[in-house]
């Protein structure tokens, strides 16, 4: 009894709260990201390891469009475009072809691409980390912090993406044929669905997904040729615990990760703390290796 | 009469011309005409005189490629001069690069190809000091000289030194004896957050030590991750009386926390110091003017005031704006990793020509060359003087604390190197 009250009576609270709020943030942007992934194995079965190429390429054109136009919006929409129609001609050259081979292949493929893009971005931008500036600047206290406004930006552009992208896929007539072949690609394509057509549209998404994350991100990590690393790793962890190409379980998986590595923090050491990903990752593996978030078969 | 004579005469003779043959010859003769019209940099200026070769492991790809890239940068630009200059000891100096990836099994495995397969004469490299660690034991099991030209984790010269391995450069205990009476005129308090791998904690310890004998105090440390994107959580628990916090990040990791820490109002609210990786050149532009205000060390900034006003620092300055310029359009200014690359070989240079260096089988010599050698402020070490200690072959030069901003530093005070110096723990086995 006498632990129980010292441990009320010591909890950080104030503490508690700010990790509840930095675990969400970090949960939406790496939900963003990982929604586009576990889209991608979902209609495709393809694990695509090019996806934090995208990020970052889309960070890359956020800084072009933004130093040409100054206008961070027009960045964001721009950048998002550019890379959903490279992520669509990536898809025809060199996912297409394979359709149909051991998914090893695709693996090895995207592989390359994410090898090629990491050293081209290098090559033609440069050793230079360069900036992106954020659209706002303000800040609110929240208890002995100075807590960013854009970060609550984030949260919610990236939760209006992904709200927006469950509304198509649930009531546009292209969202419908996207769970059709999600479903049963066979029989989507004997129902007249346009499969090689809707690979390459979902792939976009995905790609454009990627790209959008990077410019909301850019602002608090500089745009570099790596950044994209930093962030693939987790959202395979969160696309494998939200229940492979399940898109609801990757959103819940993403925030449940961040809240529980926010949560490790305050605790733990920051070392410690990054481990819960990975501590999580290996109990799901062993005793629900189809998802925490996907409903039990019955 | 040989098949292959059978086959030419095939060719002229029997008037059966196939594209393949055609193509194939052509390459042959092709490549044989580049190969005798094109002579190698050197053969020009040196003749036959068999080239010297150095090795250069760096991070050419992966997460530090950003640095690698700058790191050969300085390199190429000494081995240039160098040859230019007529070479050493009347021989052409000829570098063999090899890409480390970023991590240290496959630097390893490089520097035993260059040292066995390439039989490299001498090494100047190293970027990551988890990859210096992990390649020392190569150069001392084929005694080979190893000017190591970035790597600052202080174990290096300390409890894992070596008698083939020298660093030009500082390390975080000349950095801390330097710095440390300035944090503590600047407050009492400190929290360190650091970079938590090999580099990251050697330098927390040694700060920690120095701001104690200071007269301050080391309230709290933070250790993460390296490659970490988003620190805010681990930022948010920094909180408390104290006065200062001290960065030691480099990098992408160090405009990471220049961003993110600002984001929460740390840097406001505290004074903000640290390592001069944090706010280094090539970091600057991603920084932006959240990094106002910062004070870091180091031995190197791209000012021309003093003590950097001299004809040495403008010509290399220039130079390697100009050569940087080619491989990023935002046309940045050099960095310490092109300084120190820069000077790591011209140390060895000096090195080679006092001990009449002819190859692996002066390596001793050469070693005798470099244990005590003196760097005079000049063209070849434009950053000022240096002396190399013969007892754990690590470097003592003069440090420079500045604050940044606007995008600009200001110099604050210089440290004269001879007021770096930290005992030596080196044992050569």
């Amino acid at each position: 009894m006498a632990s129980v009250l010292t441990f009320f009576t010591e909890f950080p609270f104030e503490l508690f709260v700010i990790q509840t709020l930095n675990g969400i943030v970090t949960g939406m942007i790496l939900a963003l990201i990982a929604s586009g992934l576990t889209l991608i194995f979902g209609i495709m079965d393809v694990v695509n390891f090019a996806h934090g190429e995208l990020f970052m390429l889309g960070a890359y054109m956020g800084v072009i469009v933004l130093s040409t136009t100054g206008s961070f919006w027009l960045a964001l929409i721009l950048a998002t475009l550019i890379v959903a129609l490279f992520g669509a001609a990536m898809q025809i050259v060199t996912l297409r072809p394979l359709v149909g081979r051991d998914p090893l292949t695709t693996i090895l493929a995207t592989f390359g691409v994410s090898l090629i893009l990491q050293n081209y971005a290098l090559w033609q931008f440069g050793p230079v980390a360069r900036k992106i500036n954020e659209p706002y600047t303000g800040h609110f206290n929240l208890f002995y912090l100075e807590y960013p406004w854009y970060r609550l930006v984030i949260a919610g552009l990236s939760a209006a993406l992904i709200g927006g992208f469950w509304l198509f896929l649930k009531h546009g007539k292209f969202g419908i044929w996207i769970r059709a072949t999600m479903q049963d690609r066979v029989m989507a394509q004997a129902m007249g669905i346009p499969v090689p057509l809707v690979h390459t549209a979902a792939f976009a998404i995905g790609a454009g997904m990627a790209a959008a994350s990077g410019v909301l991100f850019g602002p608090l990590v500089g745009v570099n040729h790596t950044m994209g690393l930093d962030w693939v790793l987790k959202a395979f962890i969160v696309v494998v615990v939200g229940g492979m190409g399940n898109l609801g379980g990757s959103i819940a998986a993403a925030i449940f990760i961040s809240l529980l590595e926010s949560y490790a923090a305050i605790w733990v050491s920051p070392a410690q703390a990054v481990i819960v990903s990975f501590i999580v990752l290996i109990f799901t593996l062993l005793f629900r290796p189809t998802g925490l978030f996907v409903p039990t078969p019955k | 009469m040989t098949d292959d004579t059978r086959d030419h005469e095939g060719f002229w003779h029997r008037g059966k011309v196939t594209r393949r043959s055609v193509i194939g010859y052509g390459v042959s003769a092709g490549a044989l005409g580049a190969a005798m019209l094109v002579p190698a940099p050197w053969q020009a200026a040196f003749g036959q005189a068999k080239p010297y070769k150095i090795g250069s492991l760096q991070p050419l790809s992966g997460a530090g490629a950003a640095g690698g890239k700058t790191a050969l940068v300085g390199l190429q630009m000494a081995v240039d001069r160098i040859n230019k200059a007529g070479g050493i000891n009347g021989r052409p100096v000829e570098i063999v690069v090899a890409d480390d990836e970023s991590k240290p099994d496959v630097g390893r495995r490089k520097t035993e190809k260059l040292l066995v397969e390439d039989k490299v004469d001498a090494h100047v490299g190293g970027f990551l000091s988890n990859i210096c660690l992990a390649c020392m034991p190569v150069f001392e099991e084929n005694k080979v000289v190893n000017m190591i030209s970035v790597c600052l984790d202080t174990t290096l010269t300390t409890t894992k030194c070596n008698k083939y391995s020298f660093r030009v450069h500082d390390y975080a205990p000349s950095q801390a004896v330097a710095f440390a009476p300035e944090l503590v005129k600047m407050g009492k308090k400190w929290h360190i957050a650091y970079a938590d791998y090999s580099w990251g904690q050697s330098t927390k310890d040694a700060y920690a030590d120095e701001i104690k004998k200071a007269g301050g105090e080391i309230v709290g440390t933070t250790g993460i991750p390296l490659g970490t994107a988003d620190m805010t959580s681990f930022l948010s628990k920094i909180s408390g009386n104290f006065d200062g916090l001290f960065g030691i990040f480099f990098g992408k990791d160090g405009v990471t926390i220049g961003n993110q820490a600002f984001d929460l109002g740390l840097t406001k609210k505290y004074k903000w110091a640290g390592d001069g990786a944090i706010a280094e050149s090539t970091n600057l532009p991603a920084l932006g003017s959240k990094i106002d205000g910062f004070i870091g060390i180091n031995r190197y900034i791209p000012v021309l005031d003093p003590p950097f006003n001299t004809p040495s620092h403008k010509k290399f300055f220039d130079d390697a704006k100009a050569r940087l310029s080619k491989i990023d359009s935002s046309n940045p200014d050099p960095d310490r990793y092109v300084q120190a690359n820069y000077e790591a070989m011209n140390a060895l240079k000096i090195g080679m020509e006092k001990s009449k260096f002819r190859g692996r089988e002066d390596t001793d010599k050469l070693i005798g060359a470099l244990e005590g050698l003196e760097m005079k402020e000049g063209d070849d070490f434009p950053q000022g003087d240096k002396t190399l200690r013969k007892e754990d072959h690590q470097a003592f030069l003069r440090q420079v604390i500045a604050e940044v901003r606007g995008g600009k530093y200001k110099v604050l005070k210089v440290i004269d190197k001879d007021k770096t110096v930290f005992p030596p723990a080196c044992k050569f086995t």
